[in-house]
């Protein structure tokens, strides 16, 4: 899907846990997530602290899409 | 069939002896019904389940099929699986599960 | 004295428990577990399978590091003389699983390895110029002709046997190229080629072009200010009690809602509909995969220009590509022509 999105013309992030299978299938922006069962997520924390954690990924994606690439970028830390 | 049958098959069976169990099928088509049929005679086929290297052997039938059908009471028949009678591919049915009594059924 | 044989298996096929035991941890057990008990029979009296490595598909996709190491040692410790890993089917965690610890194997161990799954999951592709891959069906459905299959080249390797060609002995042709003496010249068979073409008639290519399909990435987003960002999910959240019952696996549709009256979502009004994770986490707030509540909060503090009032969905469980390709191209014309400017696509 990702690859559809980006050839119409939209830069598009991906944020996803298992980023080998993201790297493979094409994905040029890339941003590793928490977990499978819950990639923007983390049960173990309170509210606010995983709504922080949240808020890093999405902050994390949004600089990918501002970000200029030439080739598939992973976006770690 | 699911984990959760397989077991609940494994249990009667040891409860009340192979000979004493009868299993009728529901699925909608052939594929499904052998699958299941097939579990619960010479073992889950996709070794996912406790029965995966079981072969219980059991008597086990679809409830489309002539002899349940014969079983029952009519008016209950067609009240109950009349409708999907005439939409399922009986004859795939009966004869997937004829192959895999003739092939694995002890009883 | 029969051979020593090493197998993997995820925690659905030893029997231990679906989704909700996919974080388990590595563990070993003497003899055959589930699957492997098919294997051994087909294995015969040439090769036993004295062992059952044991591993939940989340924690081995989510700690592949650790989980490498720990198995490979597991595997050390019975020096056997294959290591057979899976067939994972379609599934993908678990073919990810397979390929990344049966190629670990092969180069740390120097043992020789083989495992199975379909043409479609991401481990195929992933690990197909690195280990064998016997191409199975789709579903457990076809464990009755995986086993034989695997079966047969398990005893090829483990006999120092020649492997044929991906046809003959059902892998996943690895992307080798191996010289060998036609019977007739190129030219001939070109012309041959050329002749049946233009008869209309059946050939066979002798080199399929290979699918690279990479796309090159567009242009960074210059103002996210002033950008409308849409959100597009593969982890199915799908408005509560999923109006339009996008399938669990194997998806035949995606969804497009509306998400204007929203700041946030929550279990009340959303849930998932993926059928390939634990959708415990997600449901109570599905957030954790569609972020929305981020989004708004963004939104409102000027970080972004605007949040898209919809946002797409599908489930990636087991869905084809050809589907997903299909979706994507239709629903991204509509983001096109409603202005998007960036897309943030979630997976699980």
């Amino acid at each position: 899907m990702v690859k559809e999105i980006e050839r119409a013309g939209i830069p598009v992030v991906h944020i996803c846990t298992v980023v080998p299978i993201s790297l493979t299938v094409g994905a040029n922006r890339i941003v590793p997530a928490i977990a499978i069962p819950h990639p923007l997520g983390n049960p173990s924390l309170d509210a606010k602290e995983e709504k922080a954690l949240r808020r890093k990924i999405v902050e994390k994606a949004l600089k990918a899409l501002s970000t200029e690439v030439s080739g598939q970028t992973v976006f770690e830390d | 069939m699911d984990l959760e049958n397989q077991k609940r098959v494994k249990d009667f069976t040891e409860q009340f002896g192979g000979e004493n169990v009868v299993v009728v099928l529901g699925a909608a088509e052939a594929e499904a019904a052998g699958l299941a049929a097939e579990t619960v005679t010479n073992g889950d086929p996709t070794f996912a389940g406790p029965l995966a290297g079981v072969q219980l052997g059991l008597r086990v039938f679809h409830a489309v099929e002539p002899s349940f059908k014969e079983a029952v009471d009519a008016g209950v028949f067609d009240d109950q699986i009349g409708m999907m009678e005439m939409v399922l591919d009986v004859d795939s049915i009966v004869s997937e599960m004829n192959n895999i009594r003739s092939e694995f059924s002890k009883y | 004295m029969s051979k020593r044989v090493v197998h993997y298996i995820n925690q659905f096929f030893a029997g231990i428990g679906g989704e909700e035991k996919a974080d388990i941890k590595p563990e070993v057990r003497e003899g055959v577990v589930g699957p492997g008990m098919a294997l051994n029979t087909a294995l015969g009296q040439e090769a036993e399978i004295v062992a059952t490595i044991i591993c939940g598909d989340s924690y081995f996709n989510e700690n592949l590091e650790e989980a490498k190491a720990t198995v490979l040692d597991m595997v050390k410790k019975y020096n056997p003389d294959l290591f057979i890993a899976g067939p994972a089917f379609n599934a993908g965690r678990y073919g990810v699983a397979c390929g990344t610890i049966a190629t670990a194997v092969k180069e740390e161990l120097n043992i020789p390895v083989l495992t199975g799954m379909y043409i479609e999951n991401p481990g195929a592709d992933m690990f197909k110029k690195h280990v064998y891959i016997i191409e199975t069906g789709n579903s457990a459905a076809a464990m009755r002709t995986a086993v034989p299959a695997m079966s047969k080249l398990a005893l090829k390797l483990l006999k120092g046997e020649a492997i044929g060609e991906p046809k003959e002995d059902n892998y996943i042709s690895r992307g080798i190229r191996k010289n060998f003496f036609a019977n007739e010249r190129g030219s001939k068979r070109a012309v041959d080629m050329l002749l049946k073409k233009i008869k209309g008639e059946a050939f066979e290519t002798e080199y399929p072009m290979p699918d690279f399909d990479r796309v090159e990435p567009n242009p960074a987003v210059v103002d996210l200010s002033k950008a409308k960002v849409a959100l597009v999910t593969s982890g199915g959240i799908v408005p509560k009690h999923n109006p339009d019952k996008i399938e669990s696996s194997s998806a035949s549709k995606y969804g497009k809602y509306d998400i204007s009256n929203f700041m946030e979502l929550t279990s009340e009004d959303h849930e998932t509909a993926h059928g390939g994770y634990d959708p415990v986490y997600a449901n109570i707030d599905p957030d954790r995969v569609l972020p929305v509540d981020v989004l708004r909060d963004l939104e409102k503090e000027g970080k972004i220009g605007e949040l898209h009032k919809y946002f797409y969905t599908t489930v990636g469980n087991g869905t084809s590509v050809g589907n997903s390709k299909g979706f994507a191209a239709e629903f991204a014309k509509e983001l096109k022509a409603d202005g998007v400017q960036a897309v943030i696509l979630t997976s699980t």
